[in-house]
């Protein structure tokens, strides 16, 4: 679970730093008062919840029918960690990140009570670096129970950085936060890579 | 000649120097003997007797020099390497091996270090627990004395403690005087801000499992001091991270930087630190009417705490660990230690005196154990 959370946490920051600019004032607009801002907040949060329930769910299927040998089992998602880690370090360094947030697309969206939905949608499945490796995660869970908590960790750990958004008005130092923010996206890259050679050594010794 | 008159200002006679040393030769001798000397013991008085004059000679050094960060360095660099010692000879009598096991852990014997103090808070406040498995009170390396130690020493010297308490931060400053010119010129200031992704990091972590998961897997200091038994893949993984970043962070960059670069892109203590800079009394001054913008303190601040940017403010950033570097290359004595709430330019000395005072007599008194106790094991060889 500490992985996930771990992943959830740097891959919340990344959201926050391509998508805040987008999301903040779709989720704060209009809302003068912070009761409707908090249950816009949990409306977004709970849907991101259920589309990473439905993704554990598919992911530990898709991992029951493709990962039943054991060496298999370890090595290939050890292969897969390590390929998105690269991608996540990739994805920190300034240059390479996408400017552009999918979530723009909620400028379609007219009714503002749906908002908050779509938001958590379009976000969830933002198929980023850092998704990837969840998915891995969760399709070789033993059981269906750990790939929900696998995704449960994920989305606390990621949450996090929304829990803020209501005072974001009132932060200063965004620059800083954001600096600190994509650091911890590569850091999170790089604990995963090695679990994945560690996935891929063990894999092939106790195999 | 101007340069030299400007410099020598905080220089001391030799007999104004000894009028210094004297509360530090009093308190010193106090805490090193406890108050009871007893030289009954050839090795251990010797010990003793060497620490003592060592300390003092420094401190006097500092005084009659008017130099700081040169004598700091030396028994901030000989604390580390003493301490490791310490610990190193201390596993090996209690449980013969430098590595522990998952028995010891369990009877928490584990010798604690501040760098857990980060992750503990969390978990303190909400469980009520202490998740570190060492010893909260009494035996060696308890918890509770040295939570206390870096509380007092980081409310009072800020991240002052990273230069003048932290017993792991001699090993890169020692490797960062290797050779006199940098290797690499140019790094990207950005990476200064990642002790503070380690802390959000470790800190979340550790509450959310109740394991300090920065010992468990990051801390390159494990590979000098203690580390996991190997006994499966992922406890041989955890070793070689813990030698790989010793070896980059502590050993090789900042050979080729001359930057304290674990101290400066790891340390998640460091970061709780920097906040506590803002706290602390003491902190560094940039005169602006005699400072001529050479930027020579800019390439030698080993923590990035001082930048073009910084100097043309006038200001020092939270980053600075007060060890004195930038201080002693000024020629015009345009940065200095200075007081909060004093004008810069202004009562230079008195504050460098007292900060001296208090940052000293802390060092001292906190390496002198472990270099005492590693000068008696050699005494004992002897005799």
């Amino acid at each position: 679970m500490t992985d996930s959370f771990i992943l959830g946490i740097s891959s919340g920051s990344a959201c926050l730093v391509t998508c805040g600019m987008v999301m903040f004032p779709y989720l704060l607009a209009g809302s003068a008062n912070v009761r409707r801002i908090i249950s816009d907040l949990t409306l977004f949060l709970i849907t991101r919840l259920a589309i990473y329930f439905i993704l554990a769910t598919i992911a530990w299927y898709f991992g029951q029918a493709l990962f039943s040998n054991k060496i298999v089992r370890n090595v290939v998602p050890g292969i897969l960690y390590i390929a998105f880690a690269v991608m996540l370090v990739w994805y920190s360094i300034g240059n390479n990140r996408t400017k552009e947030c999918p979530a723009k697309i909620v400028k379609t969206v007219n009714n503002h009570r749906l908002v908050p939905i779509f938001l958590g949608v379009v976000n969830s499945l933002g198929f980023c670096p850092a998704l990837f490796i969840i998915l891995t995660k969760g399709a070789t869970e033993g059981t269906l129970v750990q790939s929900y908590l696998a995704f449960l960790a994920f989305f606390a750990g990621s949450s996090l950085w929304f829990l803020p958004l209501p005072v974001a008005g009132i932060i200063r130092k965004k620059e800083v936060l954001k600096t600190i923010g994509i650091l911890a996206t590569g850091l999170a890259g790089i604990i995963f890579m090695i679990k994945g050679i560690t996935n891929i050594i063990g894999g092939i010794i106790n195999g | 000649m101007d340069n030299i008159l400007i410099s020598s200002t905080m220089k001391k006679s030799f007999g104004r120097s000894l009028v210094y040393v004297l509360p530090m030769l009093l308190l010193t001798f106090m805490f090193m003997t406890g108050g009871r000397p007893d030289f009954s013991n050839l090795s251990s008085a010797l010990a003793i007797g060497v620490t003592f004059l060592f300390v003092n000679i420094l401190y006097f050094l500092m005084h009659y020099t008017g130099k700081t960060d040169k004598f700091r360095a030396i028994i901030f660099i000989i604390f580390a390497l003493t301490l490791s010692f310490t610990l190193i000879k201390n596993m090996l009598e209690v449980r013969s091996s430098m590595s522990f096991s998952q028995a010891d852990i369990l009877e928490c014997k584990i010798p604690f270090c501040h760098l857990v103090i980060p992750m503990m808070i969390l978990p303190a406040a909400f469980t009520n627990s202490i998740i570190f498995p060492g010893s909260i009170i009494g035996g060696f390396a308890d918890i509770s004395s040295m939570v206390v130690l870096w509380l007092v020493a980081t409310l009072v010297l800020g991240r002052g403690f990273c230069s003048w308490g932290c017993f792991y931060g001699g090993w890169d400053d020692g490797f960062s005087r290797f050779r006199k010119k940098a290797a690499i010129k140019k790094l990207s200031e950005i990476w200064k801000w990642m002790p503070f992704a380690v802390l959000i990091m470790v800190s979340l972590t550790a509450a959310l499992t109740l394991i300090p998961t920065y010992c468990d897997w990051i801390c390159p200091f494990k590979a000098v001091t203690e580390f996991e038994q190997v006994t499966s893949v992922e406890s041989a993984t955890k070793a070689l991270v813990f030698v790989s970043l010793f070896a980059g962070l502590v050993v090789v960059l900042p050979v080729l930087t001359k930057k304290r670069t674990q101290c400066s892109f790891l340390c998640p203590l460091g970061a709780v630190n920097t906040i506590s800079n803002k706290v602390t009394p003491f902190t560094i001054k940039i005169d602006k009417n005699a400072c001529t913008e050479c930027f020579k303190c800019v390439e030698v601040c080993p923590l990035f705490a001082l930048g073009k940017e910084e100097i043309k403010a006038g200001k020092v950033s939270v980053f600075c660990s007060k060890c004195g570097k930038c201080v002693d290359v000024c020629s015009k004595n345009a940065i200095h230690f200075g007081i909060k709430g004093i004008p810069a330019g202004v009562m230079k000395n008195f504050s460098r005196n007292l900060f001296l005072f208090v940052s000293f007599l802390f060092i001292s008194v906190f390496s002198a154990g472990s270099i005492i106790n590693m000068l008696q094991s050699f005494f004992n060889l002897i005799f």
